[in-house]
């Protein structure tokens, strides 16, 4: 049985289930993939089948021609929440033709500074972000640059994808990826949406994307974190963000940290951020953000 | 307020001689804009009074209006002053609501996804008990599509933006690394959903800054600004500057005019504000286009501090 806290932010989400199965980002409103990917893990053998189904059944059906997901109904192009749908498919054990048509897309998709042109290019302009384009993320948008949320998530999604999946690339993917986390880290030691500094000053981390920045870096042979859990602790102690606070959470959980319950009230208005608590508590399903071969 | 061809300018012909002569029709604002400057020396004092004037002799009357009023928030950081000022958003919507209008707040920050912690940490929560009633994060929203824009054949924008009868620019008076100054216009940057297009919106960076600047505010045109003036932020804007303390707000329909005025006030001369250059074919931006009201931007100005890369853009 689920710990108060996480019950009353379990009941708050199926209160909110829209009746075409999905959940809006505030209750009441429209579906987007994201909260509904996230209200599926917290839910995930908590509800019924029926009611999981109904928003599986919208994930599944709002996968456009080339393998990506749509972030909505309403919108018809490539969204960076694939990524989301992709580490739901592994939750669930689905690893049919629309699972791997998705990770092929993930695969052919870069931060569009990492393209061939663009790293050509790269050697005679000024690179005035900073950033190292050999080492390629994901971006929000195609087209755009890659940051740290949309690497994470897809770092999250691919190592889950891995055992099911043979392709070196994919590897490779990773790799990459965990390299330009790590090479986007901030003086401070945290991440914040991906540039270490403007203009020469640096900048600061954010409680958020720290937690999402640790949840990508999962596994990696590379990374020394010991410091950077230091951070993300001690961000975790100054926060009040609930998107913030969450995100360590699940992040500090699965790298082993032994944290307290959370216990600032419920705001079930914010579906995303209530879903992020559920999985964020003690036993809420963060363990379902772990990447496949890490031990449970 | 009508705009003119230029084709007929003198410019054009050298354009023919050049061989240029295909040179595509630009307007050119025509007119005059009112922008009111009231003085206002600190947060403590009630500005309701305040700015219920400067929208009174701005010629507005938002009666019967759903009015969407944008301020901007971006980072918080104690020891500067990055967004607009609580104070500020709460009376501008005391008075807004005095005045009749439907009013609503709504914010998209740029950087961070958390808005509600942003508002929390910024002090909006704190100082307004029934924001909870009356906020939305325009990132979340729900979305409609607002046609073509920033180089995207269907461009989606929040519903609660689209609904707006007016939309009241909020923004603090900054300097800004990228922009040269962000004032009313570039707060509409927090327009953009970031749900659909990421933190940071950056389809709007490859758009390019000034172009999406010009275009989100060629798309709404239904407008007014307050921008708060009271502490600006001068130097390494639009987030790690140091404050400034300026002790103005400035209102206006004619988002350009009112950013104008700004820019003089400010110390930048912004003609040489790329945005603003542009700008000039829907807005007041040159010095006799805009009629000023309430106090003389030279009588109040205070050079704020640049960085190096628009020391250029200095008003002699």
């Amino acid at each position: 049985m689920p710990g108060t806290y996480r019950k009353e932010r379990l009941d708050a989400l199926l209160a909110a289930q829209n009746d075409d199965g999905g959940w809006g980002y505030f209750a009441g409103k429209k579906s987007w993939l994201e909260p509904t990917v996230y209200s599926l893990l917290a839910l995930h053998a908590s509800t019924d089948d029926s009611r999981w189904n109904r928003g599986w059944n919208l994930v599944r059906s709002w996968q456009l021609p080339d393998g990506s997901w749509r972030a909505n109904a309403l919108t018809a192009e490539p969204h960076w929440s694939t990524a989301l749908a992709i580490t739901l498919h592994c939750v669930r054990q689905e690893f049919d033709q629309s699972f791997h048509k998705g990770v092929q897309w993930l695969l052919s998709t870069t931060g569009e500074e990492s393209t061939a042109l663009s790293r050509f290019v790269g050697l005679f302009v000024e690179n005035h972000l900073g950033h190292d384009r050999k080492f390629a993320g994901w971006p929000w948008v195609p087209g755009t640059t890659a940051w740290i949320e949309p690497t994470s998530h897809s770092l999250v999604a691919l190592k889950k994808a891995a055992p099911h999946v043979n392709s070196g690339e994919l590897r490779r993917r990773i790799v990459l990826a965990e390299g330009m986390i790590l090479r986007r880290r901030c003086a401070d030691g945290g991440w914040n949406y991906g540039s270490r500094e403007a203009l020469g000053i640096h900048l600061p981390s954010y409680p958020e994307t720290t937690g999402l920045a640790l949840l990508g870096l999962q596994s990696c042979p590379e990374a020394e974190l010991s410091q950077d859990i230091a951070r993300a602790m001690s961000l975790l102690g100054q926060t009040q963000s609930r998107l913030g606070r969450a995100w360590l959470g699940i992040s500090l959980r699965n790298l082993g940290q032994n944290l307290p319950e959370d216990t600032r009230p419920l705001y079930p208005r914010d579906v995303l951020s209530t879903s992020l608590e559920a999985l964020a508590s003690p036993g809420g399903g963060h363990a379902l953000l772990r990447p496949a071969a890490l031990p449970a | 307020m009508t705009p003119i061809s230029r084709r007929a300018w003198p410019v054009a012909a050298a354009g023919v001689l050049a061989g240029c002569g295909k040179e595509p029709e630009k307007p050119v604002f025509r007119g005059t804009s009112p922008v009111t400057v009231l003085k206002a020396d600190s947060y403590d004092i009630d500005l309701v009074p305040l700015i219920l004037r400067g929208i009174e002799m701005s010629g507005l009357s938002p009666k019967g209006k759903r009015v969407l009023l944008k301020p901007n928030l971006v980072e918080f950081d104690h020891a500067t002053a990055i967004n607009t000022h609580p104070r500020v958003v709460v009376a501008a919507f005391e008075a807004f609501q005095a005045l009749g209008a439907d009013v609503v707040i709504g914010e998209g920050p740029g950087h961070r996804r958390d808005t509600f912690g942003l508002t929390e940490e910024a002090g909006y929560w704190s100082h307004f008990k029934a924001l909870d009633d009356h906020f939305v994060d325009l990132n979340r929203d729900d979305i409609a599509s607002a046609g073509p824009l920033l180089g995207r054949s269907d461009f989606f924008a929040a519903k609660t933006v689209l609904s707006a009868d007016l939309i009241v620019s909020l923004p603090k008076m900054k300097t800004h690394h990228w922009a040269g100054a962000t004032l009313s216009m570039k707060n509409f940057f927090g327009l953009v959903p970031g749900s659909v297009y990421g933190w940071p919106k950056n389809p709007l960076h490859y758009h390019g800054i000034d172009n999406s600047i010009v275009a989100l505010n060629r798309r709404f045109r239904n407008t007014f600004a307050i921008v708060d003036g009271i502490v600006g932020m001068e130097g390494n804007g639009p987030i790690q500057g140091q404050p400034k303390p300026m002790g103005v707000l400035a209102f206006g329909s004619d988002l350009a005019a009112v950013d104008a005025t700004c820019c003089r006030m400010m110390g930048i001369d912004p003609l040489k504000v790329a945005y603003l250059q542009t700008a000039m074919e829907f807005g007041a931006v040159l010095p006799d286009q805009i009629e000023q009201r309430g106090e003389r931007p030279s009588d109040v100005r205070r050079d704020f501090l640049l960085i190096s890369e628009f020391s250029h853009i200095r008003l002699s």
